[in-house]
Formats: C-alpha cells, structure tokens, sequence
C-alpha cells in the first residue's frame, strides 16, 4: 500500500543490478522499453514544464513564447485576491496540519494500544476516508455544516481538512507505534516520569521522525486540495485552488502559470525537506511517506 | 540486622484468564542480598519482578518494599529501578542523557545530576562514551548503559530481568563477575530473574526455584543444588539421575531395577512412589569408601568433553545413570572405562535423594 515511495528508499536494489549489467547485459536491455519509460515522463512533466517555461512569458499569449520576463510573477505579486487566497491556503494548511498531526498520533496510539474488538472495529472505520470519493466527503461535509446552520467559512475547511487528513496520519503512524518497544515506555515510568511524560520524553521522541514526514505529506496534501476546499469555504477568502478554478472560468490569465510554477517549486522544496528529515535523526536510506520508516 | 525484608510477596497471584502466571506467591527478599527468580519460561518469573516493579498489578495479595505496601503504587512511586531484557535506551538522548533521565525527572540539582552521571558511567567503564547515541553501541555497552541508568537513582532494590540472555557467552561469563562485584560495591538488593542455572549458582546469595507460578525451593544455591527438594528442582539444577520407584522399609524398589538402600526416611509411607535422584558428580567409580551404596552395571558409553569425562552405564535393562569423572593430574589414560566393561560404583548415603 505504497502511496508515495521517495526514490532513495530503492537504493539498495541497485547494487545487483550494477553488476549485472557489468557482465554484459546491458545491451540486452530492450529498446522498448526504455522508449515507454520516456513517453511516460513526457507525458506526465510536459504539461507541467509547459506551464512553468510560460509564467516566464513576455507576451499574454498561451501558445505564443514572446521572452523571458517575471511580469506575471509581478502581476501575482500585485494581485490582492491571489494573495490572500494565497494566505488563506497557508493558514488552511497550518491549522490542518497541527490538528490532524495531533489527532491521528492520538488515535494511532489508542489503536495500536488498545486491543479491544471496538478497538479494532474503530481501526476500520478509520480507514473508511482514505476510500471515500472525495466529492461524496466534500458534499456530505458541505450538507452538514448546512444541516448544522453554520455558515462555511475558512473554518469550515479547515474543520473538513483535519478531518480527512487524520486517517493518512494515523496509517503512517500506527505501524511506528507498534515497532515500538513497550519496555521503553516502562522504563520511563520506572525512573520516575508519569505516564504522561512517558510518553512526552520517550514516547513521541522515538515517532518524530515519521510525525514530521506526515506533516509534511498532510501539508502538500491540504494545501492543493480543491474537492474538499470547494465545497466548505465560504465566498471570501477562498483558498488558492478555488480561486484559480473560478478565474479560470472567466478566461485564463498567465498569471495562473506563475502561481502554478510557485506551487511546484514549494512542493519541491516541501518533498525535499522529507527526504532530509530522516538524515537529521541519523538514519540512512530514504523515507517511506507511508509508514514514516 | 535488618529484619524487615527489602521485598516481600503476601501470597501474590496474577491470573490471565482461567489460567495463574504466578499462584500465591509468598517470598522475602533480605536486603543487600543478591537473590535470583530461576526458573524455566513461563514459570512466572518475569510476571513476578514485574510485580514488585509496578508493571502488572497482582489479582490478588500485597507487594511490600521494606514494609511499605505498595501494591496500589505506579512504577514512578516505587524506590526500585528495572535493567529490562531488552535494554530499553532511549535511543534519542545520548549515553549521559540516558544515565540522568531519572535523576532529572526528581529534580536533583545540575552539578550533582553530572557528577553522579560521571561517578556511574565510570563504575560502569563507559567514561567515554558519555556523548554517544545507545544505537552506536555494542550490545555489552548498551547493557552497561541500562545497568548505570537504573543504580544512578539508588533505588532500594535493583530488578533485572535477564539482563544477560543478549549476549553472547563469553561476554556474558564476563558480565556476570562484574555484574557481582559491582552490587558488592554498591550494596543494593537485586533481584535478578534468569533461566540459567549457571549463571543463578554463581552470582546469587539465594535462589527462588519457580515452576508453574509457585516457588518450588528458595534456598542457598548450595542448597538448592546439593538438597533440592522436588523432582523438578533436582532436574532442573544441572543434570541429575532421577530414577523411578517405590519406597518401602529404607529401600526403594526401582520401577524395572533392583531394590536401592536409601536408609529409613520418616515421614515417607511405605508404598509411595518416589523418585531417587544421584548427582553424576556424586557417584564414585574407584577408591571406594566404607559404608558407600555399591552397586554394579555395564558402561554404554563413554563422552571425553576435556576436564571431565561422562560415563553412561546401564544398572538394569532401561535404568542408565551417567557418572562424571574428573579428568584431574593424578587420572591417567589407561585408567579410564571403556564400553561393555562391568564396573562397580558406589555414593555416600547422604548424596542419595528421595524425593516425594
């Protein structure tokens, strides 16, 4: 149940596969093979690359690349309404965040802890959001915030973002939970720490590095969620997502492949943050998003 | 001498289930004694320490510790500290860190957290491993490292809970000297859980034999090797002869073998079925001496394992006892067994046990 395996976590498959192809089989590889590797990368970054060769555009044309110039990106920077959409997005994906890392530890812990058939019926159960479409989750949050009489609002979002998400955190953490050695809460307590601090000086420690991984994965998850955000938000501020949908409905303006490039380069940065994160704990190899090993 | 024991169990019962992992448990622990819970896995050991540590709570009857009860008390109340099987180091801190976690957590001052810190790690011979990680440790350093991290806090009484079965032998022989001297040194009750026999004879004042949650002996290891007292303990000690029989009128009637002189034994009925155990270390194959048991059988099979050599010799069809010589200066070659010879052999009364 790999969702998303960061390519160092690969490297020790490598080695073999070197000397194989230092006896002598490297030209056996098929040609076709390699040609359907590449289509395959062209056709999923192209359109991409597309999008950032063109926020770089002279010109306003789509299809037409006049020269280089960050007069979209200026235009970005000036366009009040992006902006804050752009900062409503951040916060969304704060506040998410922080509630979805705290509440999914939680519940990781009561679940790998508690060994009661409810306890296991409640691990199902937790599992239901990750396959829920999420236009029945949008709609169904949407109807109950209105069945509830609260107006949707970036409190609203935000409250349906924590809510999908804890189920992703608690995937990654629960596997951690239980690799856990018992004893080494137990001989927290046994020199004099409560069971709270047990699990405060000992406990959480030993799951930072799979809690950070899945903060980060939450993060870039919430931040371009647009399903979930349109159905819950009110009419201002929108995230940035259901901004760019609606602008886009009244014609396409470049300034689009600015923001769109930006995202890249911060989600870039976000995956490039998780890959170093297990080097700060002095592990070797990458990380595995899913289960934060 | 103090007289209240450091630990005591009042009839202390764990129940899973249906099922006892410990039954009434009744024990004293002497204080500064260095006392082992020997027994094989399941017998109840491990749930015992556990117990007198605050990780499982008794079903039934009270832990004391020093005459305190402290039954109803967590972990972090109790004057003891646990070296756990596993070590359990907090792999996040370093070796220093690991060591003061508990000193920290009651509060002692900084200057005094770092100078015990020190004072330990050099009982412990890791004065330079202060600033490591557990993780790049071997496993007799981790092992230190828990040992120090548990006596920094001086508590009463110092639970292990097979704290050797990591390592490999040799370290583990090494371990156990200086595991030794070091609760010598610092005087503090331990109470150490272990399957070894071995490692119970060598390093404890007092053995608690346990099998199926009750004690089957508690005594000197002397005691409990030279006089156990069921069939379980004499074959759990080292190895025994144990042979099958009836008991009537000062002999026992061996179940498909002649009849042994055991001497009268009070308090046995005539009629019941006891078995006779005979240490192979016990048994004399040469120089015999007045008043011995003698008996004769035929040698099956000789083992030469370097100081000693083994001998199984067949008493009656289907009763084999083994007989272990020492190999000593004054042995000579030629003057070892070999197969199919019929010998004499003989013990003292007193090393013959009947046991009920």
């Amino acid at each position: 149940m790999t969702l998303l395996r960061l390519p160092s976590s690969t490297a020790p498959a490598r080695p073999a596969a070197r000397t194989r192809t230092r006896r002598g089989r490297a030209d056996r590889r098929p040609r076709i093979l390699i040609a359907l590797t590449g289509l395959f990368f062209a056709l999923l970054y192209l359109p991409i690359a597309v999008v950032a060769l063109f926020s770089f555009n002279s010109k306003k044309s789509l299809t037409v690349f006049g020269g280089f110039s960050l007069r979209w990106y200026r235009a970005f920077v000036h366009d009040d309404v992006l902006i804050s959409s752009l900062g409503t997005s951040l916060r969304i994906s704060l506040v998410a965040m922080a509630g979805s890392v705290v509440l999914g530890v939680a519940l990781a812990l009561g679940l790998v802890r508690c060994r009661t058939r409810l306890g296991s019926l409640a691990g199902l159960i937790m599992l239901v959001p990750l396959v829920t479409p999420e236009i029945v989750t949008g709609v169904a949050s949407m109807l109950l915030f209105k069945g509830l009489g609260v107006a949707l609002s970036t409190g609203t979002v935000m409250l349906s973002e924590i809510t999908f998400s804890i189920s992703y955190v608690t995937v990654i953490l629960r596997s951690r939970v239980a690799a856990l050695n018992p004893e080494v809460e137990e001989a927290a307590m046994d020199l004099g720490a409560t069971r709270w601090q047990a699990v405060r000086l000992v406990t959480l420690p030993a799951l930072l590095p799979a809690v950070l991984a899945s903060a980060v994965l939450i993060f870039a998850l919430v931040f371009d969620d647009f399903v979930l955000a349109y159905f819950t938000t009110g009419v201002d501020p929108q995230p940035l997502s259901v901004r760019i949908y609606s602008a886009i409905r009244f014609g396409l303006q470049p300034t689009i492949n600015a923001v769109g490039t930006l995202m890249l380069a911060g989600s870039i940065c976000l995956i490039a943050l998780a890959l170093f994160i297990p080097r700060l704990f002095g592990r070797r190899g990458g990380l595995d998003i899913l289960s934060g090993e | 001498m103090d007289a209240t024991p450091a630990v005591r169990l009042d009839g202390v019962s764990k129940q899973f289930g249906d099922s006892y992992a410990v039954h009434r448990l009744d024990l004293d622990i002497e204080a500064g004694h260095f006392f082992s819970l020997l027994g094989p896995s399941g017998c109840g050991k491990t749930t015992s320490l556990r117990m007198i540590g605050g990780f499982s709570d008794p079903t039934e009857g009270a832990v004391l510790l020093a005459g305190e009860d402290v039954t109803a008390l967590p972990p972090n109340k109790r004057n003891v500290n646990t070296v756990f099987q596993s070590y359990a180091l907090f792999d996040h801190l370093s070796v220093a860190d690991n060591v003061g976690f508990g000193l920290k957590r009651t509060g002692v001052a900084k200057a005094e957290l770092r100078q015990r810190v020190g004072e330990m790690l050099e009982l412990v011979q890791l004065s330079g491993l202060a600033d490591r990680k557990p993780r790049t440790l071997s496993g007799g350093q981790r092992q230190r490292v828990a040992l120090a991290r548990a006596l920094v806090n001086r508590p009463a009484v110092l639970l292990l809970d097979e704290p050797l079965a990591a390592l490999d032998l040799k370290l583990r022989r090494q371990m156990q000297v200086e595991l030794k001297q070091i609760q010598r040194e610092v005087g503090i009750t331990f109470v150490f859980v272990t399957h070894d026999q071995d490692e119970a004879l060598t390093m404890s004042d007092r053995i608690a034999v346990m099998n199926e949650g009750r004690i089957e002996q508690c005594g000197t290891p002397e005691d409990v090797y030279e006089h156990p007292a069921s069939r379980f303990v004499a074959s759990f000690m080292g190895t025994s002869n144990l042979m099958g029989g009836t008991y009537r009128g000062g002999q026992v009637a061996l179940d498909g073998g002649p009849a042994l002189p055991v001497g009268a034994r009070p308090g046995i009925a005539d009629g019941t079925a006891v078995s006779v155990s005979v240490r192979p270390e016990k048994i004399w194959l040469s120089d015999f001496e007045p008043g011995m048991s003698m008996l004769s059988g035929v040698i099956r099979e000789t083992v030469y394992s370097g100081p000693t050599t083994t001998y199984l010799i067949e008493l009656a069809p289907g009763v084999t006892l083994s007989v272990l010589e020492q190999n000593t200066a004054r042995a000579r070659m030629e003057d070892r067994w070999s197969g199919g010879e019929t010998v004499e052999f003989g013990w003292r009364p007193e090393h013959c046990l009947v046991l009920a």
